[in-house]
């Protein structure tokens, strides 16, 4: 029998309604470690089945332009080992969404790779379901040419260049490809993209409970013990219960209450009352928040609202260059005060005297924290600080290039003269040499977009292999 | 009253690499209503705060967490060259210092 046939069995009752159904979100970040206690207590509930989210678009465009996880290799192996070990130790699915932290080919790939040495070095059976979310460029072209895409922002609508530049280009995945994935017989889902709301959603929407409170249910526990207070990253328990779920924390300590689960709403989301699925739209706007005890909060009233065409978001990263940052201290108040003149100044000479040896073109940015770093303010502050950081850094064509560039501007900014300047030894502190620093690939999104599809079956491939 | 006297949560993140939300939580339901109220969260000021054109904000309440959400367009998209801040969470500072 297979597993989502045994869930079905499990679940109903003989008056034909459903039984509640638990679900354990085992990590909101697969990667970064499982608390093990909230862990453990999670699988003495019986949840009937175990949920992960693995990635997310949030990181930058770095993991989806290169293909590298943002996750250590040892990390991940083991978060994976214990979420696999969970699974099959009670019997239940797993579904894991985002492999990978980007979800594109060969984040999915490494971390089906784990999946397979895992099973093997532990003596683990079971179907696995790989889902891929690499979106066929022919596909987004033709879309294109059909006025089927749309900017999601304020950023250019989709070329076709675009499309051919882009290292790799994923789509969201929606409930449906995981429901196809365990229709086929899978134990353990692995997907590519995917919407963090299907890892959890799937199994429930399959075997027939409320799509409302299903969505809102999987919205909340995607993120684990966030929706808490203190919030953490503690495994969380769902359950739904007729037209309404619980929301459970694995860590006494942290005690889901109305006002700290709605809150969680708002929680990276553009609209707090309306999230857009590739199926449908969950509203919230009547959605009632109860304490059950001072530890658990119920939650009812979410609609769902079916999509009358599918919809799919695109998301692609284009190489832009090569990185080296220039890293330096300054504790001098005078050059502190002439830096916003004193750097561009020196961009200038770097400028003229690379322009033999650096052949392509670079770009430079520098930042002064302390001052505006972290937030481009239109004017200083009213009294300088005694110290700033200096970040110089120089994307350009080669690491070779952008390594020049920036051990030159470290050298001119160092002995820059300006006006009024005491401290003649050299304008920087090092925390360390060479303060010059090769960082890799850069890239940026050159995708994402929305496009309406006829069908999601072909986009979201699944793949079943026997461990 | 400043803000940041009234706010239990002033805090910023994206909202997919295009947007920039920021919330504001109240302990008091006075608090939220006064905010609600103050010019100085009207989307025009915030725009300004921000260097965007008012079309560019959305202010949105959200009562059942007595919090404010304002959405806006980022200037630039999250990690493009030059960004300052790819995660979005610290783009709060110029709230911190107006009046409700």
């Amino acid at each position: 029998m297979s597993a989502i046939d045994r869930l079905r069995e499990e679940l109903a009752s003989r008056d034909g309604t459903l039984k509640p159904l638990r679900v354990l979100a085992a990590s909101g970040q697969l990667g970064y470690g499982i608390p093990a206690a909230a862990l453990a207590e999670g699988l003495e509930r019986a949840p009937h089945f175990i949920g992960c989210d693995m990635g997310s678009i949030d990181p930058g465009p770095y993991y989806l332009g290169s293909g590298n996880l943002a996750t250590s290799d040892a990390m991940t192996r083991n978060d994976l080992a214990q979420v696999l070990r969970a699974a099959r130790s009670i019997g239940v699915p797993l579904m894991l969404g985002t492999a990978g932290t980007a979800g594109a080919a060969p984040h999915l790939d490494k971390t089906l790779t784990m999946v397979r040495e895992i099973a093997r070095d532990e003596g683990l059976h079971f179907r696995l379901a790989s889902i891929r979310a690499d979106m066929p460029r022919d596909v987004i072209k033709r879309a294109i040419a059909a006025g089927r895409v749309t900017p999601l922002g304020a950023i250019p609508a989709l070329a076709e260049r675009d499309v051919d530049a882009a290292t790799h280009i994923v789509g969201q995945m929606g409930i449906e490809a995981f429901q196809r994935a365990m229709h086929a017989g899978a134990d353990v889902v692995i997907a590519g993209r995917a919407c963090d709301t299907a890892v959890f959603a799937a199994i429930p929407a399959m075997l027939g409970y409320p799509p409302g409170p299903t969505m809102h249910m999987s919205k909340i526990v995607e993120c684990c013990s966030l929706c808490t207070t203190p919030g953490g990253r503690d495994a969380l328990l769902g359950t739904l219960d007729g037209d309404g779920f619980i929301i459970d924390s694995m860590n006494p300590q942290r005690h889901a209450t109305p006002m700290s689960v709605a809150a969680h709403s708002l929680y990276e989301q553009g609209d707090p009352y309306r999230v857009i699925e590739p199926e449908g739209m969950l509203d919230t706007e009547q959605a009632r928040y109860e304490s059950l005890d001072e530890h658990r909060c119920r939650v009812s009233g979410a609609r769902w609202q079916p999509a009358t065409r599918y919809t799919v978001k695109l998301e692609g990263a284009t190489l832009v260059g090569e990185r080296a940052v220039l890293l330096a201290g300054c504790g001098d108040p005078k050059a502190i005060a002439a830096m916003k003149e004193i750097l561009p100044a020196v961009e200038k000479t770097v400028r003229d005297l690379v322009a033999n040896s650096v052949r392509g073109p670079f770009q430079l940015h520098h930042r002064v924290y302390g001052v505006d770093g972290v937030f481009a303010w239109p004017a200083p502050p009213e009294t300088l600080p005694r110290e700033v950081f200096v970040m110089v850094e120089c994307i350009a064509a080669t690491a070779e290039d952008a390594k020049s560039v920036a051990t030159v501007f470290k050298q001119y900014l160092l002995h820059h003269g300006f006006p009024g300047r005491t401290s003649t030894g050299g304008n920087l502190a090092f925390p360390f040499t060479p303060p010059e620093v090769v960082c890799g690939p850069a890239y940026r999104f050159n995708i994402y977009h929305v496009m309406e599809v006829d069908e999601l079956e072909p986009l979201f491939p699944v793949t079943l292999e026997a461990l | 009253m400043k803000l940041i006297e009234a706010a239990r949560v002033i805090r910023s993140k994206n909202a997919g690499p295009t947007l920039l939300t920021v919330d504001l939580m109240f302990n008091e339901p006075a608090g939220f209503e006064r905010a609600l109220a103050a010019p100085a969260l009207a989307p025009a000021a915030i725009a300004k705060l921000y260097g965007l054109d008012a079309a560019q904000v959305v202010v949105i309440p959200y009562q059942p967490a007595l919090a404010v959400k304002i959405v806006m367009d980022r200037k630039l998209v999250a990690g493009d060259p030059g960004d300052r801040d790819v995660y979005g969470a610290q783009q709060h500072g110029p709230l911190l210092s107006i009046e409700i």
